[in-house]
């Protein structure tokens, strides 16, 4: 669907995209997903024709894109600040692009725009106009406007970044859902890792102009190929480790243990890091069995957050203690500081990463 | 009360503004040839004998025609800088702008030397287009100021949008861009005018045969007869000046309801 | 490397009229204006030979030092008297005028600009004139018994028309100022333990002086190449160098002379802006 090979882009003397290869087939829901300056605005825009490529070629549907100017491209954006034209009403905006289609009367034209109304949950809205509607009804307009004229690609430049909380997590479920339900490729911008887990089919994480890893959420989540992306995606505890055997590894403060091979990623040499999921350890609390592998701490923070418990847990005195989440559970106590503590872990969920 | 203070001097202030400007219409009324206190008594002969000074009117239908061009071109030449400078980066963007707002920074008197000696060199005769190209100098600068803070709250990704949206890139400029910064157009053109129509410096050397009505005032200072009937000039000035200066605000208000934006003062 | 090039060549293409015209019309006459300054009046002729005898004689002449000093010294005084008398005005309207209010004030301040130069500066000539509607009125009311003579044809009538001339054009870029500064920080810093004073003078003002310093370049520059007022208040002992320019080009008919003044006069004007400018960008690294 759409094909980036060996894609460039310099500004000047400053190379935002170095090298990004990716294939993005029909109908998945894509997200590029890094810290603001990553290149991954310029990578969508490339893709809307915004920015002409430096290098590398792009392709969608198989037909190259270098020659085809923006509005004659297949694609359809829903821009971060919505774009939406302030003097015109959310019809027009919504009907803008069916102007230029002959083929489409008045009266098709005025159907297709309440549909496409209809689709966001903006029916009744079609004479306001653009500045009487909230943030979230912007949104909507946006991706009406974009959606009515049947693009292969919808692009959303950071669409939900200027939504509050509550709206946000709607609209995901929303924007999840429409997507679905029309089937088509969804290649969303984001730099909340969170946004990128729950709405995509497949995240590239990107970092200074190139792609670090491109996965599935799961995948990515618990199989990160960088320590980078790592810290990156959630949170996660990194303790010196050595290589001591073939699969063998001896973990700061937690002992050795056996590493199965898919769980070291590459670059892991004799000296290495292992990583581990704050969730992946639990404390024990009294009257549970103490399992194969598990350590003694002292707690020296605890952040209440209502469902969860976020500890910190020195292992050895003078270094840096590691972070455990513990859901809160009914018969649970809340731990207090400078408590000891027994903690399980689990070889299975733990990462080799090159030091 | 807060700022109570302040607010007396405000007053005397604004008086001390609004002095001369009020002398204007009370010795433009006044039947009397000395332009002084106490009043003399109220006649409208002053306005009338304006209608019969030939020289006037064709000073006045110069001045006219000198600023309705020097506003077109002057508005014409501040799109395309003022819209370059907003939008696009290209080398030599900083002297190149520095060079077009130069007039701003630059005593008139110099500007009008300047060009003064060049048509002399090149025995390019002084008519109302030697006037226009001055004006048009010292008026493109102001402008661009104005369509610059137009083009400046325009969102870049509204024009992209239109783009994405199938316009054609000169269509996107027609279709959206030109309506949402109209109002500072009409600013822009009306400022312009305003500033040609009043100037007299650049008018006073560049001028040919025909005087601009400037110039034909200036000519008529000297001689005291005429000055109640100068005043009555500039009074009808005065109220012309309101009316553009209200049509400029009413425009750039109508602007800002239409793009929902916030009213935040004067359109200086 | 296309896409820069792309949007670099549209944009130049954008300004290259407004940037061809100012080249033709202000750049190509200032350059032969400079040219000029370092040729000579031969009668009728020009003399081609470059020779500093313009700006000798600009220097030995005691009158074009006179005129050229007096420039500057009004030019100062002016501005330093505008500005003054403005900055009140800004900062009443910034922060005790009322925000649906504020408009109001402004379109206020500027309506009496909309009216002509040049009947503006004449009729100051009228208020201060020996009997001038000021001097009528004082010895109406039984105030003085004989005309001020002191306010018309000299310096300090053209001090005070001036003052008025550019009294909006000091207090706009002001106001701009004061109303960018942002409410809280007056907040904290008396929340610091400032008193109100203080705090005018600690952060109101600083964060005030890019206006103030743009004021002041928008009162001097044109102030010294203001000819009109010179000419109709100031009398034989307010006339500045522009009334000296424009005798040297359209009387006397000596265009290098005139071209001389004029680059010494821009060269002074470009001085004391520098000078500003500085003065501004040191004051902003201090506080």
């Amino acid at each position: 669907m759409i094909g980036l090979t060996n894609v460039e882009k310099y500004y000047g003397d400053y190379h935002a995209l170095r090298g990004i290869t990716a294939n993005i087939p029909e109908g998945e829901f894509f997200s590029l997903l890094g810290p603001s300056g990553c290149g991954k605005t310029t990578l969508l825009r490339a893709i809307a024709g915004f920015e002409h490529l430096s290098g590398g070629s792009l392709t969608i549907d198989g037909q190259d894109m270098s020659r085809i100017a923006p509005h004659r491209r297949p694609t359809n954006m829903v821009f971060q600040s919505y774009a939406i034209f302030p003097h015109l009403s959310v019809a027009e905006n919504v009907g803008f692009g069916l102007r230029k289609r002959k083929d489409i009367n008045r009266d098709a034209r005025q159907r297709m725009v309440d549909e496409a109304l209809d689709m966001v949950g903006l029916s009744g809205y079609g004479s306001r106009r653009a500045h009487a509607l909230s943030g979230g009804q912007r949104q909507r307009v946006a991706l009406a406007r974009a959606l009515i004229l049947k693009p292969k690609v919808l692009l959303l430049d950071e669409p939900l970044s200027a939504l509050d909380k509550k709206m946000r997590e709607q609209m995901q479920a929303e924007l999840r859902r429409l997507q679905r339900q029309i089937g088509i490729t969804f290649v969303l911008v984001t730099h909340d890792q969170e946004e990128a887990l729950i709405m995509s089919d497949r995240i590239a994480v990107m970092f200074d102009g190139q792609i670090a890893q491109m996965d599935a959420p799961q995948t990515l989540y618990r199989r990160p190929s960088t320590r980078r992306v790592a810290e990156f995606i959630g949170v996660m505890n990194f303790l010196p480790a050595a290589r001591v055997g073939d699969e063998m590894f001896d973990v700061a403060g937690l002992g050795k243990a056996f590493i199965d091979r898919s769980q070291v990623m590459n670059g892991a040499g004799t000296d290495c890091v292992a990583g581990l999921r704050p969730e992946t350890l639990s404390i024990l609390f009294d009257g549970s069995d103490v399992p194969d592998h598990s350590f003694e701490g002292t707690i020296t923070d605890r952040a209440y957050y209502g469902d969860m418990t976020y500890y910190d847990v020195v292992i050895t005195p003078g270094t840096a203690p590691v972070t455990i989440s513990m859901k809160n559970r009914a018969g649970r106590p809340i731990l207090e500081p400078n408590t000891k503590a027994t903690v399980a872990w689990d070889p299975r969920s733990l990462i080799i990463f090159g030091a | 009360m807060k700022g109570g203070w302040l607010r007396i001097y405000a007053i005397v202030y604004l008086i001390f503004l609004y002095l001369p400007v009020a002398l204007l219409p009370i010795f433009a009324f006044n039947d009397g040839t000395i332009i002084a206190f106490p009043l003399q008594g109220f006649t409208a002969k002053w306005f009338l004998e304006l209608a019969a000074i030939q020289a006037l009117h064709s000073a006045l239908w110069n001045s006219l025609f000198i600023a309705l061009v020097t506003a077109t071109l002057s508005t014409l030449l501040a799109i395309g800088a003022a819209r370059a400078s907003t939008r696009y980066k290209f080398p030599g963007k900083a002297p190149i702008m520095g060079a077009i707002m130069l007039p701003l920074v630059l005593p008139e008197i110099i500007v009008a030397v300047a060009l003064l000696v060049v048509l002399l060199q090149l025995g390019i005769g002084l008519t109302s287009w030697t006037v226009i190209a001055g004006h048009t100098l010292i008026c493109t600068p102001f402008a661009i100021a104005i369509l610059s803070s137009s083009f400046q709250g325009l969102d870049a990704s509204v024009e992209e949008a239109a783009i994405d949206l199938g316009e054609t890139r000169w269509g996107a400029f027609r279709t959206i861009t030109l309506p949402l910064v109209a109002p500072g157009i009409i600013s822009a053109f009306l400022i312009a005018f305003t500033i040609s129509l009043d100037e007299f410096i650049i008018a006073f050397f560049l001028t040919g045969a025909e005087p601009t009505l400037p110039v034909y005032l200036w000519s008529q200072l000297r001689f005291p007869t005429r000055i109640p009937a100068v005043m009555a000039l500039g009074t009808l000035l005065l109220l012309a000046s309101l009316i553009i200066l209200s049509i400029a605000e009413y425009a750039r208000r109508r602007g800002i309801a239409r793009t929902g934006g916030k009213d935040s003062g004067g359109f200086l | 490397m296309a896409a820069f090039d792309a949007t670099a060549r549209r944009g130049l293409l954008l300004v290259s009229p407004t940037f061809v015209y100012v080249l033709l019309l202000l750049a190509a006459p200032l350059a032969t204006v400079f040219a000029f300054s370092f040729w000579t009046q031969d009668f009728l002729s020009i003399d081609y030979t470059v020779t500093l005898k313009n700006y000798q004689e600009a220097f030995s002449d005691p009158i074009y030092r006179t005129l050229l000093g007096r420039s500057l010294l009004i030019a100062g005084a002016v501005t330093t008297v505008t500005v003054i008398l403005a900055f009140p005005i800004a900062y009443f309207v910034s922060f005790h005028v009322a925000p649906e209010r504020k408009a109001l004030w402004i379109f206020l301040i500027t309506i009496p600009f909309w009216t002509s130069y040049l009947l503006r500066v004449f009729l100051w000539k009228v208020i201060l004139g020996f009997n001038g509607v000021l001097n009528s009125s004082l010895i109406g009311v039984g105030l003085i018994d004989e005309p001020i003579t002191l306010i018309l044809y000299n310096a300090n009538a053209v001090v005070i028309t001036l003052a008025h001339a550019f009294a909006p054009f000091t207090i706009l870029p002001i106001y701009v100022a004061l109303e960018r500064v942002d409410r809280s920080l007056l907040e904290a810093a008396q929340d610091l333990g400032e008193t109100r004073v203080s705090t005018f003078f600690r952060v109101t003002l600083p964060l005030a002086m890019p206006g103030v310093i743009a004021a002041v370049l928008i009162v001097f520059i044109p102030t010294i190449g203001d000819y009109v007022t010179p000419r109709l208040v100031g009398g034989p002992d307010g006339l500045m160098i522009a009334n000296m320019i424009q005798t040297q080009f359209l009387k006397l008919n000596n265009a290098p002379m005139g071209a001389t003044l004029a680059v010494l006069s821009m060269c002074a004007v470009t001085l004391v802006s520098l000078v500003f400018l500085m003065l501004n960008r040191r004051y902003l690294k201090t506080s």
